[in-house]
């Protein structure tokens, strides 16, 4: 405030100081913010390191930083002795095919909210709210009886069903997308005859590009680290999921935990979401701030 | 453009719900295949000619899912079982064996693999009693070789409801590389040798010990943190609680641990960290070897108390390893902790009868001593086929091990964890209460009677 008015002939010597005063300033920040990223960064290369130790050298103290002798065949272990590839599979299956659930149903139910007003249609939307608030273990056992009955243990679908009739989280998230979207559009299209359906397939989805990658990753990433559903309904060992199977890794009370490869694991699991993240990075960073700001 | 791209996304959205359709009914084909085809004929028989399927839940460890191997070679001697293995990690055993019981999918054949112990199961009412079956059968635990007294854990006012399958104690092992280092020789694996005891322990510990700020050169003699905790007074010939406790159904009508005998004891082993400094603290330890980590295996502690389970990993320790006696802490009967897994028949089984079946095949001697190799060294229940045990473990001397589990059977006691009423809750207690006396904050006589207090709540739930 003060600087801006002292714009006279002498101002260049003040004009220095605040650019000296603002290059100290994003020095220091960088270098805070590389700082922290070194920080953040260290338990990932702590990860990295270990996937490639010894089972010898783990139990070292003080641990080593980077191994002594480079283990690359821990990669090859990892898939000889667990039933590692086909895990991976089971979560990518189960995974993909629960997010393209949650985006069919979610989305639709999202428009219905934003889009119709009807007489209780607030109350009805509450009501669905409401169904974050039951915490998954008081649901358990009903669910798990529920679909006993239809014969479903020991399937997939348990996991993947319940994802095609919509979760609350998304569809709030989407409505929120969607009310912003401007009545006007569909205005038009609904004088060019479109049908409702075709507007929410046409107009609302592809408008929507930010917000439904956002419920796409976080659905993604809840299937991705789900443990308890895949343990309560699978049991043959070729189903297991990826969570499964590495927490059987330190499951055993009566050995040292394989900590390398479940390093390994660690880093081979994080993969498809960095992957993942990259790929919808600017989508999703956009998703946040755009229904962050409604 | 607009028409391409509007055709292109119906086609994505065709193959998309077609994927779904597909990937649905894969796996219903293949579910309806394995699952429902041996239900039915369950149901609907039961007789003996007929084929059935049992379900053996298991904890997903290698020590465990083992079973799977021996899967192949009972079903060709028993056409008419299948047996199949369902598993769960350690953390969610409890919570899926409770699920699957609420569900109707019980399992046949089970252990207390999780956090519960044999008197929670058997409170619960979920086990089976085998008495009938028993006697039908003509079951003898001597055609076995498991000794009476490991039956007598799980029986109840003469009904047996559990067939012991493997046999854990309480030993000690050593590190070999220390004890050469500071010149002491190596403690005795005979339980006999009445010079190995508590106080001499401690003054071995000690030539051993060195604190120093830097932490990597810190190392201590002996670490005494075994097991659990309720536990530790009867060490030192002290019982906590009352002796009506296994005629009650695991539900004692007193405990004692706030009685100056059992403080006694308590204070006797914290004075290995706080007074004669010779165990590290839980920080310490934690900072050495992690959250659930034993410091032990770092090679930074000369002995430590634990169970004979340790042994199966010690190939792979960084460092030469030894089994010794348990010393004595002046109880003369009893010095080690015998921590016994029984196999159960669940009260939902549909075919208890080839349950039976194959527990009996998994305590047949040949099979015990098979799955010492397959498990990588669970200890067996059948004593014949104990040898085979002792001589499993690299770099230790046979003679050694089985000095220490025939010593370790004769002094041993059965774990309180298999046979007291609510114990995860009592062990959760258990330790969140003593942390500040682990931490230097109270005292044992601060902290006792509030645990005494907690016990017997816990107890009468």
């Amino acid at each position: 405030m003060r600087t801006i008015p002292t714009a006279s002939p002498s101002a260049s010597p003040s004009t220095n100081k605040r650019r000296r005063k603002i290059d100290v300033v994003s020095i220091a920040s960088f270098i805070a913010l590389v700082v922290t990223t070194f920080l953040m960064l260290l338990p990932l290369f702590f990860m990295v390191s270990t996937s490639l130790k010894s089972k010898k050298e783990l139990l070292k103290f003080p641990p080593t930083f980077l191994p002594d002798s480079w283990e690359w065949s821990n990669y090859k272990e990892i898939f000889e002795t667990l039933n590692f590839g086909q895990m991976y599979m089971n979560s990518l299956i189960i995974g993909t095919l629960t997010v393209v659930g949650t985006l069919l149903s979610s989305a639709l139910a999202a428009y219905g909210f934003a889009r119709y007003r009807g007489k209780g249609s607030n109350l009805w939307f509450m009501l669905m709210l409401s169904t974050m608030m039951l915490p998954y273990p008081a649901i358990m056992i009903p669910q798990f009886i529920l679909f006993s009955k239809l014969n479903w243990i020991d399937t997939f679908l348990p996991l993947i069903v319940p994802a095609f009739f919509g979760s609350a989280y998304n569809i709030f998230l989407l409505r929120q997308f969607f009310s912003t979207l401007p009545d006007e559009l569909f205005d038009a299209g609904r004088m060019d005859g479109c049908s409702e359906l075709r507007m929410w397939w046409r107009i609302a989805l592809p408008l929507s590009g930010p917000a439904l990658a956002t419920v796409a990753i976080f659905a993604f990433i809840y299937s991705w680290n789900d443990l308890l559903t895949p343990v309560l309904y699978l049991s043959s060992s070729d189903k297991f999921t990826l969570p499964v199977g590495m927490s059987s890794f330190t499951s055993s009370r009566f050995r040292i935990p394989p900590w390398h490869l479940l390093m390994v694991a660690s880093v081979l699991a994080m993969l498809p979401i960095v992957t993942l993240f990259a790929i919808a990075q600017k989508r999703f960073v956009e998703g946040i701030v755009l229904t962050g700001i409604k | 453009m607009k028409k391409r791209r509007i055709k292109k996304t119906y086609a994505l959205l065709l193959a998309f719900s077609m994927l779904v359709v597909l990937a649905l009914s894969g796996c219903t084909g293949g579910k309806s295949a394995g699952e429902v085809a041996p239900e039915g004929k369950g149901d609907s028989g039961g007789s003996s000619g007929e084929q059935v399927t049992i379900t053996h839940y298991t904890m997903d460890s290698e020590d465990r899912t083992f079973i799977e191997k021996l899967v192949p070679d009972f079903e060709a001697k028993h056409p008419n079982i299948k047996v199949r293995i369902e598993k769960a990690p350690y953390e969610q055993f409890d919570s899926k064996l409770q699920t699957l019981i609420a569900g109707g999918k019980s399992p046949d054949v089970t252990s207390h693999y999780g956090y519960g112990g044999f008197a929670e199961y058997f409170n619960k009412d979920m086990l089976l009693d085998m008495n009938d079956i028993i006697k039908e059968d003509g079951f003898k635990a001597s055609d076995y070789s498991i000794p009476e007294d490991l039956m007598d854990i799980y029986t109840i006012k003469d009904h047996v409801y559990g067939i012991p399958v493997n046999m854990y104690v309480t030993l000690m092992l050593y590190n070999k590389d220390m004890f050469d280092a500071a010149n002491v020789p190596y403690p005795p694996s005979d339980y006999e040798d009445k010079s190995w005891t508590f106080d001499k322990m401690v003054e071995e510990a000690k030539k051993m010990t060195h604190v120093s700020d830097d932490i990597a050169k810190t190392q201590y003699g002996v670490d005494f943190t075994w097991s659990e905790r309720d536990m530790r007074p009867l060490y030192f010939g002290v019982e906590p609680y009352s002796q009506d406790t296994w005629t009650n159904g695991g539900v004692p009508s007193e405990t004692h641990f706030d009685s100056p005998e059992v403080m006694a004891t308590y204070n006797k082993l914290f004075d290995l960290i706080l007074k004669d400094k010779v165990s590290p603290t839980t920080e310490w330890s934690k900072s050495v070897a992690g959250q659930n980590g034993d410091a032990f295996v770092t090679g930074k502690v000369g002995m430590t108390v634990s169970g004979s389970w340790s042994l199966a990993g010690s190939n792979d320790f960084p460092f030469e390893v030894g089994v010794a006696a348990v010393p004595a802490g002046g109880n003369d009967k009893i010095r080690s902790v015998l921590f016994v897994d029984p196999l159960f028949i669940l009260k939902g089984s549909k075919h208890p009868k080839e349950a039976f079946e194959w527990i009996k095949y998994l305590v047949s001697e040949e099979v015990q001593e098979k799955s010492i190799d397959l498990s990588g060294g669970n200890p067996p229940v059948n004593t014949k086929a104990a040898e085979a045990y002792y001589k499993h473990f690299e770099g230790i001397d046979p003679e050694d091990v089985k000095k220490v589990y025939e010593g370790a059977v004769k002094y041993g006691f059965e774990s309180y964890n298999h046979l007291i009423t609510n114990y995860s809750q009592i062990n959760d207690m258990f330790i969140n209460e003593m942390q500040p006396i682990d931490t230097g904050h109270k005292t044992v006589e601060e902290v006792m009677p509030t645990i005494q207090k907690k016990v017997m709540e816990i107890i009468k739930r």
